[in-house]
């Protein structure tokens, strides 16, 4: 049975189509890529799946219940760090889990044993106590992921979970999230850096102006674009279309730039 | 660089933060949020919301500054009362300490956003000189309070020059209204200052804990004068006007150097020079003084300026710190205790957990006035008190911010949120039945039934606040979380629910002359109020 399921999914906003017939089915044990251009639709496609955000026509499926009718049921099964992450900022990292660990209902030493291991792996020792608005941007993250990893959800949804992260933190991140699929957990991941989704994801969607245009491991998107030994960004830019785009950019601002 | 182009450029950092404290709803007295009932719909776009936060700002500033000439302004009806140059020195020191009240607790409001936002650090990108930079900075910070200072000077002013007739009276008053100004900008600037530097510095001390909660009380007695001032004149005056006839005391020496009745006695005796001479020397020495403090404050509040627009001079201490352990609670004790951190470390709704200390005062000013504690005077007391608590939901729901989005991706329904900000909001308005059972004890009642009025009013309070909590996030289920308790309109609704009971007991009154009777239709409305407003909780 597929942990997260979406059928016909669509999303309007005034004029603008931001997503169209999603059609996903992540299984257990999967991780999945959801890559493409800016404004494609992957947050708002994550957003949905949350319940942050509501379908204009389709339905989703979290670990069996509809995010939209079964709100709490969906929400307890679900870890999300959003693209920029938005905390209570004058809250400390510590109040903040603790908000967090008492509204998912962990007991005291379950929260205090998973909190501390997540903290110390993060390197939150000189933050713990600091308001969330003094902190930078991967220290904000760190603070999401610790709260998304607390309760042990089945389902992962992270949206470009890696920015602002150094290195030990993003590889450190990056583990607990295979760690997490091999545990029998599903994510969905969207991120901007193909590399990352090459070495981590095991099937990965390319979404572009609202539509999934290609679906399947980094071999099958290949075979779809004819080249066998592409990367993936390589590949991205193909299915987008963007190729020649990026082609044209580039040598027209090396002339009007660089001359 | 020319001061009409700083001017012009300064928009921008002050646009910024505007923005900011809008955007984040880090709030603005609650008069400023009438008319946003479409401010969700509208901020789908994000061009669109920008555009609409700034006319608010606008909207805001205008209202602001002409609630803040008519607050200026209306201490000069004590001139026509009682001797004319004590009226007029009287009227002068009212509207003086008005104006500083209202104008320190504006700009607090404004200016907490202007020391976080750091609000001209792209400007410091740019290739611009200290000395530009610092111009346009200043003129940013002064953009922020501009309508309402002047709006201020100017009718302090005008009225001086019209009722006096004496250009040397109206001039000093000018520059006695500057300094009001200044003084007022200063003081906001380093409360504000104060307290993000407090909150910065994070950490779980107490004395951190301690000094938010000396920040919020004097904050309170801030807002406690302004009030008194603007509510009580006819109590005030004729105090005051004891007080100056009667200089050989220690009393009126306090007014002659205290600022601001040290200003008002120095214009006043310009124009009817029939004081002491020692009186006048001593207050215009003090006048002296003053001038000279207002530059010593107005020369700090520029450097503070051009610190924080800079992100300077905010020190952030970071302890290595190895425990990690956390506290958990049940969700709603948790709720309570997050509404509870983040509305008491936001500099625009703190002052709101002064409340209950406010309505204890407000309500031992209003039955220690009398020997008998009267019917009418409990319901007035208990409406009053109530009224204030009735703002702490509001308050609550500005905390939330942006944060909101967070928590609803977590497993919580609006259920808990409302029942969270009830409790914390019923628990504002407990002092005031408490304070009223204290004052029964000390005084004879015309029916000793009357002290269950506030007491039934809880209740009242509770259906209230959750009618509020549950239009207020109504208006947010369209999608603009950041937008959610930006509608005054629906306090009214609030109000009126509290206000139930209390009609139903003084109609009762009337129709039978029975405080039984009345008591019970009393307890009765507030009791279907309840059974409503939990139907209206369970089904959210």
């Amino acid at each position: 049975m597929p942990l997260i399921e979406t059928s016909g999914l669509s999303k309007q906003f005034g004029s603008v189509q931001a997503l169209a017939d999603l059609n996903l089915q992540i299984m257990p044990r999967e991780i999945y890529g959801l890559l493409g251009p800016n404004g494609a639709g992957k947050t708002t496609s994550i957003k949905i799946i949350t319940g942050l955000v509501e379908p204009t026509s389709g339905w989703v499926k979290v670990a069996g219940f509809d995010p939209v009718k079964n709100p709490i049921e969906a929400k307890s099964r679900i870890g999300y760090v959003a693209e920029n992450p938005i905390l209570y900022e004058s809250l400390s990292p510590r109040d903040f889990l603790e908000f967090v660990a008492s509204m998912r209902k962990i007991d005291q030493n379950t929260a205090n044993q998973r909190v501390t291991q997540l903290a110390d792996a993060f390197d939150m020792a000189q933050y713990f106590d600091s308001p969330i608005a003094t902190l930078s941007m991967g220290m904000k993250q760190k603070v999401a992921l610790i709260a998304s990893f607390v309760h042990q959800p089945p389902i992962l949804l992270l949206d470009e979970p890696l920015n602002g992260l150094d290195a030990k933190s993003s590889r450190i991140a990056k583990d607990l999230v295979s760690l997490h699929a091999q545990r029998g957990g599903a994510v969905l991941f969207s991120t901007h850096i193909m590399e990352v989704a090459e070495h981590i994801c095991t099937r990965i969607g390319i979404i572009h102006q609202g539509k999934v245009i290609a679906e399947g491991t980094l071999d099958q998107l290949r075979s779809k674009t004819g080249g066998k030994s592409e990367t993936l960004e390589e590949v991205l830019l193909k299915l987008t279309n963007e190729e020649t785009q990026v082609a044209d950019a580039t040598r027209m601002l090396g002339e009007a730039i660089f001359k | 660089m020319k001061l009409t182009e700083a001017w012009h450029l300064s928009r921008i950092p002050y646009r910024e933060v505007v923005y900011r404290s809008l955007a984040e709803e880090k709030g603005r007295m609650w008069w400023g949020a009438f008319g946003r009932s479409q401010f969700d719909k509208e901020g789908r776009s994000d061009f669109e919301l920008t555009k609409r936060v700034l006319r608010i700002a606008k909207f805001d500033k205008l209202v602001v500054a002409l609630f803040c000439v008519i607050s200026s302004a209306m201490p000069f009806t004590s001139l026509f009362s009682g001797s004319r140059a004590i009226g007029l020195a009287i009227s002068i020191s009212l509207s003086l300490s008005v104006t500083f009240g209202f104008t320190a607790l504006y700009a607090i409001q404004t200016l907490s956003s202007f020391v976080s936002a750091e609000s001209s650090a792209l400007l410091f990108t740019l290739p611009l000189s200290k000395d530009d930079f610092s111009k346009i900075t200043l003129f940013s910070f002064i953009r922020s309070v501009d309508y309402m200072v002047v709006g201020a000077i100017v009718s302090q002013v005008i009225l001086v020059a019209y009722l006096t007739v004496s250009p040397f009276a109206t001039l000093l008053m000018f520059v006695a209204s500057i300094m009001n100004a200044v003084f007022a900008v200063t003081v906001a600037l380093w409360f504000s200052r104060f307290f993000y530097r407090n909150l910065t510095r994070g950490g779980r001390s107490k004395s951190g804990t301690f000094l938010r909660l000396v920040f919020i009380l004097m904050w309170g007695s801030l807002l406690l004068g302004v009030g008194l001032l603007l509510s009580i004149p006819w109590y005030i005056v004729p105090h005051l006007e004891a007080a100056l006839l009667s200089f050989n005391q220690l009393s009126s020496l306090f007014f002659f150097i205290v600022y601001p009745f040290s200003a008002g006695i120095a214009i006043a005796n310009l124009v009817y020079p029939n004081a002491a001479f020692s009186a006048v020397l001593i207050a215009s020495v003090a006048m002296i003084g003053y001038v000279m403090l207002a530059g010593v404050a107005g020369k700090w509040s520029l450097e503070t300026v051009k610190h924080v627009s800079q992100g300077a001079g905010i020190k952030r201490s970071r302890v290595a710190n190895q425990d990690f352990s956390i506290r958990t609670h049940s969700p709603i004790f948790g709720y309570v205790m997050k509404d509870l951190k983040i509305s008491s470390r936001n500099p625009a709704t703190a002052f709101f957990f002064a409340l209950p200390v406010l309505e204890t005062l407000i309500v031992s000013l209003l039955t220690t006035n009398y020997q008998m504690l009267r019917v009418s005077t409990v319901l007035v007391a208990t409406t009053t008190g109530g009224i204030f608590a009735l703002l702490m939901p509001l308050a609550l729901l500005n905390a939330e911010g942006t944060g909101l989005e967070y928590t609803k991706t977590l497993p919580v329904n609006s259920n808990r949120i409302m029942t969270s900000k009830t409790l914390i909001s019923t628990a504002t308005y407990v002092p005031v039945p408490l304070t009223m059972l204290a004052m029964s004890f000390m005084k004879q009642m015309t029916s000793p039934l009357a002290i269950l009025i506030p007491f039934l009013t809880i209740l009242a309070i509770a259906s209230a606040s959750i009618f509020e909590i549950k239009l207020f996030l109504g208006s947010a289920a369209d999608g603009k979380i950041a937008a959610v308790a930006r509608d005054a309109e629906k306090m009214v609704a609030g109000v009126i629910t509290a206000l139930i009971p209390l009609i139903a007991y003084t109609a009762s009154y009337f129709i039978s002359f029975d405080h039984v009777t009345a008591i019970l239709a009393m307890g009765g409305a507030a009791v279907i109020e309840l059974a409503v407003a939990l139907h209206v909780l369970k089904h959210s």
